[in-house]
C-alpha cells in the first residue's frame, strides 16, 4: 500500500493571515458561536482529518502595553472549544495545547483525564512551557524561568501526568487511550530532545521539502537514539493553501488576502511579534532598529538578526511590517489547483519530508471548506488518503502501537 | 424582577464523565426543567467540572450549566478563560462554584477575586469586527486588571472575552463555605438572610414536604429548591412533579440565564452593567 498521508486541522482563530478574518468568506463574528464550531468540526470529519488542533498562549495580546485593535482577538479557550466540538462529532481527534509551566501536574492530568473520557478517547495533549514574556504576570511571576528549567520541568510534569492517568484508568472510569496522545512543537535543540523522549506526533515548520526531509531524518534518529521506535512518532510540518480553479486563479485568490492588508495591521502585526510598540513611528521612516532592540520584551540577539540587516538597507518601517506579514516565514504556504496541491503533498510524503500535514487555512472557515472540497477527494481517488475511519481514539487514527498499561 | 421559583440539582457520579451516560443526564435535566445542574459538589467531583460543562453546552437546551471549582486545584487565569469560552458556546448559560476542598482559607474567595477581575478588563462593547474598516476592537476598552490577592497576583488583561452574561452566575454551598457576599444563588440547609447571595435555594430530598417549601417561597425567604442527585434520571422527573406546581405559578422570564432567573450582575462585583455584545456582521 502506498504510503498514507495523515492530515492535522490547525484552526486557530479566524486563520492563518492576519488579514484573514476580513476576507469575505470568513466569519470572525462565528469565533464566539457554538454554531460555528459545530460547523467547523464536522467538516474537519466530514474531510476524516486525524485531529483538530488548536494553539494557545497565556497573555493577551499587548505589546508594549497596547491592546492591537485589527488583530482578531481575543480567541477563545482551546481546551473548551475542543471538548465541545467533541460532543458533535464521533472521530475526529481533538488537541489542545497546555503549558507545564502555568500548570500543576495535578491540575492538568484531572482536565485532560476528563477531556480523554469525555471525547471517548479523542484527546491529544500538545506538550508547551509558555515563552512569551508577558505570560509571566499572568501568574505572579516577575519573569518567565529561563528555557533549561522550563524544560526539565516540562519533563517531570509530563512523567507526574501519566501516572495519574494510570491511576485514573484503573480507578475508572477507564481511559480509552489510556492516556492523551503526546504531541510537541520543540524547534530548539532542547525541544528536539524533549520531543524525542516524548512525542508521539510532532508539529513543526517546513519551508520545503529539504527542509521536512531534514527535520523528519534529525526527529527520527533522535527518537532512535533515546530507544524509542521512530515509526511510533508522526512527524506534522504546517502547510497553509490558497487554491483556484486555475493556478491564474489561484494567484488572484492570493492578491486578494495580500491587498486586504493594512499599514496599520501590518505594524501591529510586527509589533506583537517583536514585543514591542511600534504603531507611535513614523510608517515612512527607516525601521527605528535601536528603539526595536531597547524596547522588546524578546531576547535581543534573536529580534537583532530579525531586524538588523533592514536596518543596515535603509528598509522603511511599512514595507519591513507588510513584508513581515504577508511573506510568513517557516511554514509552506501552498498556491495552486487542488491537484497541484494533492500532488505536491504526495511527493513531500514520498521523500520522506513528512507522515502528513498541519493544515492552516488562510482564512475561516472557507479556507477549510476549499481544501476539505477540492483537495481531500483527489488525494482519497489516488489511495493516499483515508475515506473512513479505522476506529474511534485518536490513537488509533494516527496508526501508534495501542497504549500499554501497567500495574501500579 | 422577575421572581421565578428555581430548580437546581447537582450530579457527582463519575459516569458524568462518559459519554453516553452524560448524553441522558443532560437530556433528562432539560426534560425536568431544571433550571441550575452542578457538576459536582462539595465531598463529591470525581472529574474537572469545567470541561465537563464544555462538552454539555452544545449537548443542552436551557439548563444553566454550574462547574464546581476547587480552589485547591485550579488557577484563576485558566478558570476565567474556560468558563468565558462555555458561556459563549451555552449562548449565556454558564455558572461556576468555587469550593476550598483542602486550600488554605482565604483562596476560594482569592479565585472569586481575580477570575472577576479577568472578566471586568473587557468592556461590553469591546468587538468592533468591521472587515471594510478593519477594526476588529476597541482597545480603550480593555484593561489591565492588576489584580494582587493573598495567593493570586494577576496582571491581565486575560485572552479571553467578557462572558455574554458578564460573569457566570456564583453559586455558594453552605456545605463547604467561602467569604463571599455578593454572590449570586446560595444553597442554604435552611433558610437564613444573611446567605451571601441575591438569591437563596433551599435543600431538599423527595421526602421534603412542599407545602413548607411552598411557604418559604411565598414569604419570600427563599427562591427554589436544591437536590443533590445520587440516581438522577429516577430522580430528576420526580423532583420536577414534585415541584410542578410551584413552577408552572411562577416562571421564568425570556433570554440568558441571568435574565432567567431575575440575577443582575452584583454591582459590587462588576465595573460593567452587561455582558458582551457581539456585533452582528452584515
Amino acid at each position: 500500500m502506498s504510503k498514507q498521508i495523515h492530515l492535522w486541522a490547525f484552526l486557530q482563530g479566524i486563520g492563518f493571515y492576519p488579514t484573514g478574518w476580513m476576507h469575505e468568506r470568513a466569519r470572525p463574528e462565528g469565533v464566539f458561536s457554538m454554531d460555528y464550531y459545530s460547523y467547523v468540526a464536522r467538516l474537519a470529519e466530514k474531510g476524516r482529518f486525524d485531529a483538530i488542533v488548536f494553539g494557545d498562549q497565556l497573555q493577551s495580546r499587548g505589546a508594549g502595553g497596547r491592546t492591537p485593535e485589527r488583530m482578531a482577538m481575543p480567541t477563545l479557550d482551546p481546551m473548551t472549544l475542543l471538548t465541545a466540538m467533541a460532543a458533535v462529532t464521533d472521530h475526529v481527534g481533538l488537541v489542545a495545547t497546555i503549558s507545564t509551566t502555568f500548570n500543576t501536574p495535578e491540575m492538568l492530568a484531572e482536565r485532560f483525564g476528563t477531556m480523554e473520557r469525555i471525547t471517548g478517547g479523542r484527546a491529544g495533549w500538545n506538550i508547551v512551557t509558555s515563552v512569551h514574556p508577558d505570560t509571566a504576570g499572568n501568574f505572579g511571576l516577575d519573569e518567565m524561568p529561563p528555557k533549561e528549567t522550563r524544560y526539565s520541568n516540562a519533563a517531570d510534569v509530563v512523567d507526574k501526568a501519566c501516572e495519574l492517568w494510570a491511576a485514573m484508568d484503573r480507578a475508572g472510569p477507564h481511559l480509552n487511550q489510556g492516556r492523551p496522545v503526546l504531541v510537541q512543537a520543540g524547534q530548539s535543540p532542547a525541544g528536539r530532545e524533549f520531543a524525542a523522549r516524548t512525542a508521539e506526533a510532532i508539529f513543526c515548520p517546513a519551508p520545503s521539502i529539504e527542509a521536512g526531509i531534514d527535520f523528519r531524518n534529525d526527529m527520527r534518529s533522535r527518537i532512535s537514539g533515546v530507544g524509542r521506535n521512530p515509526d511510533g512518532t508522526r512527524v506534522m510540518p504546517g502547510l497553509s493553501c490558497v487554491l483556484g480553479g486555475t493556478e491564474a486563479e489561484a494567484r488572484a485568490n492570493h492578491k486578494a488576502i495580500m491587498d486586504m492588508a493594512s499599514v496599520e495591521l501590518a505594524i501591529e502585526y510586527l509589533s506583537e511579534s517583536l514585543c514591542c510598540d511600534l504603531t507611535s513611528f513614523d510608517p515612512n521612516a527607516k525601521l527605528p532598529v535601536e528603539a526595536i532592540l531597547e524596547k522588546t520584551l524578546l531576547p535581543t540577539a534573536d529580534v537583532g538578526r530579525m531586524v538588523t540587516p533592514a536596518g543596515e538597507k535603509g528598509t522603511s518601517l511599512r514595507d519591513f511590517a507588510m513584508n513581515f506579514m504577508l511573506n510568513p516565514r517557516g511554514h509552506n504556504v501552498f498556491i495552486g489547483t487542488p491537484e497541484q496541491m494533492a500532488d505536491m503533498m504526495i511527493e513531500w510524503r514520498d521523500a520522506g519530508a513528512c507522515d502528513g500535514f498541519t493544515l492552516q487555512p488562510s482564512y475561516m472557515p472557507g479556507g477549510l471548506e476549499d481544501f476539505v472540497e477540492g483537495v481531500i477527494p483527489i488525494l482519497q481517488q489516488k489511495g493516499r488518503y483515508r475515506t473512513e475511519y479505522p476506529g474511534t481514539t485518536l490513537r488509533s487514527t494516527l496508526g501508534l502501537p495501542a497504549y500499554e498499561r501497567t500495574e501500579a | 424582577m422577575t421572581r421565578p421559583f428555581i430548580l437546581s440539582a447537582a450530579i457527582a457520579d463519575p459516569e458524568l464523565a462518559v459519554p453516553e451516560t452524560a448524553a441522558t443526564y443532560l437530556a433528562a435535566a432539560d426534560e425536568a426543567g431544571l433550571d441550575l445542574l452542578l457538576f459536582g459538589e462539595a465531598g463529591g467531583r470525581p472529574f474537572d467540572a469545567q470541561v465537563l460543562v464544555a462538552w454539555a453546552a452544545p449537548r443542552s437546551q436551557r439548563v444553566g450549566l454550574v462547574a464546581t471549582v476547587p480552589a485547591s486545584n485550579a488557577h484563576p487565569f485558566h478558570v476565567a478563560r474556560a468558563l468565558s469560552a462555555v458561556d459563549f458556546l451555552s449562548g449565556g448559560r454558564t455558572g461556576w462554584s468555587v469550593i476550598p476542598e483542602g486550600a488554605a482559607e482565604g483562596t476560594a474567595e482569592d479565585m472569586v477575586g481575580a477570575a472577576r477581575s479577568l472578566w471586568d478588563g473587557w468592556g461590553s462593547d469591546t468587538l468592533i469586527l468591521d472587515k471594510a474598516s478593519g477594526r476588529y476592537l476597541d482597545a480603550s476598552k480593555v484593561k489591565a486588571s492588576n489584580y494582587e490577592g493573598p495567593f493570586f497576583k494577576v496582571t491581565g488583561p486575560v485572552n479571553a472575552m467578557r462572558p455574554l452574561l458578564g460573569q457566570p452566575v456564583l453559586v455558594l454551598d453552605d456545605a463547604a463555605p467561602i467569604a463571599i457576599k455578593d454572590a449570586d444563588i446560595a444553597l442554604v440547609s435552611e433558610a437564613t438572610a444573611d446567605a451571601g447571595a441575591t438569591k437563596s435555594l433551599l435543600k431538599v430530598t423527595l421526602d421534603t414536604k412542599v407545602e413548607d417549601v411552598a411557604a418559604l417561597f411565598a414569604d419570600g425567604k427563599i427562591e427554589g429548591v436544591h437536590m443533590s442527585l445520587s440516581d438522577p434520571l429516577a430522580e430528576l422527573p420526580k423532583l420536577a412533579a414534585l415541584f410542578a406546581e410551584q413552577v408552572a405559578a411562577n416562571p421564568g422570564g425570556e433570554g440568558d440565564l441571568r435574565a432567567r432567573l431575575g440575577l443582575p450582575l452584583a454591582s459590587t462585583a462588576s465595573n460593567q452593567p452587561d455582558g458582551a455584545k457581539i456585533p452582528e456582521i452584515a
